[in-house]
């Protein structure tokens, strides 16, 4: 497997997602108004609550959102699939001198790569909102988003390949996206989720997004989030990270070796 | 046991009829300068969706240094075939190698031989050419130096340089295609797979991108040229293989092929007197002529095959009769012809039935 052409590849999907700087743009102010209007009204709402088991409901749905956005900036990859396809372009990316593990591998980690680097700047501001208590907790949490947004995009490109129509893809992402976010601990501290729907509560401790979410806060040293011990959270991450982006490229590459994919 | 000997041989002798028939395995003999090494071979190559084969049993060779043209209209089964030399769709049944590699079992080796420039240019709206073809020369393998000098001098050979920084979007369908050229100047592949490489391009561009394919071969690549354009694969091809439905229906050099029409090739012949019926009788004998018919005063019509070949003998019969000749007229058949011939329909009637 040559690294070169995994570069190229990461490389191209670097430059292509900053070409789409309409949506760029529209997504970071998705992420403003729901921190700026609704993160600080419903944290008002639920302050009496939340204060009462030592939360900050505010910071708690910063990092909440911040970790949505990672997660649906990582799921963009898949789209980019379904795009390339409607103009031919995979076809001519299929053609190429690359394999298609190098292929697939390479999409994988640029999909993460690039939504990081958009996630980028958000964090800074982010950080400045909730500060760092602890920089090697923070650390560690930095390098298990890293694991969670390859595996996101590996993921979605697992999806895409698998479906055969761009509308059957972007309904089964939007379900996907309020099922995997709602069903979480991204937006609900662990203690009322278990109170109020023990059930949602016990799927939730399988969910990649929790563990992601969880794990950036105590990184950030809020209080009162996390459910579970921080190393098992990024053994979770490293599992779901690994499941997409090595055992996923065997299945994709038999789906895209010879056309099923068409 | 006698018996037995004569029905393999017979069988044997069959087998070749068939083969002939049924597959495009002859070496070239009209053109020259060719290896006559076989870097494309299919064995029974079909890809079937459904029930429908869009290509049936495909046996092809194509030798090493030649141009060869895939001609057939829309839905002969073209760009099916290209898709499964190219590894990116799977044959249902049969095989093809590509430059000694197995399409099935080796695609990774077989994609490194071959550059294709599709149909449709394949760019995203949000690429600028100069994006595309950089990407494209750093994947195919190149360095920097190399990259650099070959992207700039294959974009001002499209007439791309001075918009190369453009989005996709503000290109028009003429300009995509160069860029999708540009790609396989760039790359220089051992085989390089041009599809329909002159659709939406103007009369002038035309003959550039022929002379650009010209100069590939002569710099070592093998070219495959899908076009459905008669006048393309004749002014381009060694050999023409025509397809419809899926089939190979024949393949030679584009003058044999044309050669294979019974009277195809026509003379029109106006003489200063009215020709003699011991004149048309010693035309008539001539194996070349097929018929031979007065159409008008002094004007005679022969349709014949090998014009060039038996033309000088025509002449001569004229001039040993003291027939003096007031206007010469003589026309070939086209591809189209051919394919009318096997096909019974046009090119263009056959897009349309398809």
């Amino acid at each position: 497997m040559g690294l070169k052409q995994i570069r190229f590849v990461v490389e191209r999907d670097l430059r292509m997602f900053m070409r789409y700087k309409f949506i760029l743009i529209m997504r970071g102010i998705w992420f403003v108004s729901q921190v700026a209007l609704f993160g600080l009204v419903v944290s008002k709402m639920v302050e009496v609550a939340a204060a009462a088991a030592g939360i900050n409901y505010f910071q708690y749905y910063v990092a909440g959102v911040t970790i949505i956005t990672l997660y649906s900036t990582s799921m963009f990859i898949g789209y980019d699939i379904f795009e390339e396809a409607e103009h031919g372009v995979f076809e001519y990316l299929l053609t190429l001198p690359v394999s298609r593990r190098e292929l697939v591998l390479g999409r994988s980690i640029g999909g993460g790569l690039r939504s990081f680097i958009y996630v980028g700047p958000l964090l800074v501001v982010v950080l400045s909102l909730l500060g760092v208590s602890n920089p090697f907790h923070f650390l560690l949490a930095l390098a298990s988003l890293f694991l969670f947004a390859f595996g996101v995009s590996g993921m979605s490109i697992t999806i895409a390949v698998a479906m055969k129509s761009g509308d059957k893809y972007d309904i089964l992402i939007g379900v996907l996206d309020a099922l995997i976010v709602r069903l979480s601990t991204t937006m609900y501290p662990p203690v009322y989720l278990q109170q109020a729907m023990p059930t949602y509560a016990t799927i939730a401790q399988f969910n990649p997004l929790t563990y992601a979410s969880d794990l950036f806060r105590w990184g950030t040293g809020i209080e009162g989030a996390l459910h579970v011990n921080p190393f098992v959270g990024v053994l979770a991450l490293f599992i779901f990270f690994f499941s997409f982006t090595f055992v996923g490229v065997v299945f994709y590459e038999r789906r895209l070796e010879g056309g099923s994919w068409q | 046991m006698q018996l037995k000997v004569s029905l393999h041989e017979a069988t044997r002798s069959l087998r070749y009829v068939y083969e002939r028939i049924t597959s495009c395995g002859s070496f070239p003999s009209g053109a020259s300068g060719l290896s006559k090494t076989p870097i494309i071979k299919t064995d029974n190559l079909t890809k079937s969706f459904g029930k429908l084969a869009a290509v049936d049993h495909l046996n092809l060779i194509i030798e090493e240094g030649e141009i060869f043209g895939l001609l057939g209209p829309n839905g002969a089964g073209k760009t099916t075939t290209i898709l499964m030399l190219t590894t990116v769709i799977r044959p249902t049944e049969g095989t093809a190698t590509v430059a000694g590699f197995d399409v099935k079992k080796s695609p990774n080796k077989t994609r490194e031989m071959i550059g294709v420039c599709f149909q449709e240019p394949k760019l995203l709206w949000v690429s600028t050419p100069w994006d595309v073809l950089n990407w494209h020369a750093k994947v195919c393998g190149l360095s920097t130096e190399e990259r650099k000098k070959r992207v700039r001098w294959a974009l001002e050979q499209v007439d791309m340089w001075d918009d190369r920084r453009k989005t996709v979007h503000a290109l028009s369908g003429g300009m995509k295609k160069r860029v999708e050229i540009a790609k396989i100047l760039i790359q220089r592949p051992k085989i390089a797979i041009v599809d329909e490489p002159t659709a939406q391009i103007d009369v002038v561009g035309k003959h550039r991108i022929w002379n650009m394919l010209r100069d590939l071969r002569k710099e070592g690549s093998t070219i495959i040229l899908a076009t459905n354009e008669l006048q393309e694969a004749d002014a381009l091809s060694d050999r023409v293989a025509i397809m419809h439905k899926g089939k190979l229906l024949v393949c030679d050099t584009p003058k044999k092929l044309k050669d294979s029409i019974p009277g195809g090739d026509i003379m029109e012949v106006q003489l200063e007197k009215e020709a003699p019926k011991k004149v048309l009788t010693e035309l008539e004998a001539l194996k070349e002529i097929v018929t031979v018919k007065e159409v008008g005063s002094n004007v005679l019509r022969l349709y014949l095959n090998q014009v060039e070949a038996i033309t000088p003998r025509i002449m001569k019969l004229f001039f040993d009769h003291s027939l003096h000749i007031v206007s010469l007229h003589m026309s070939e058949p086209s591809l189209d012809d051919v394919f009318a011939h096997f096909t019974g329909l046009t090119l263009e009637e056959a897009q349309k039935t398809d």
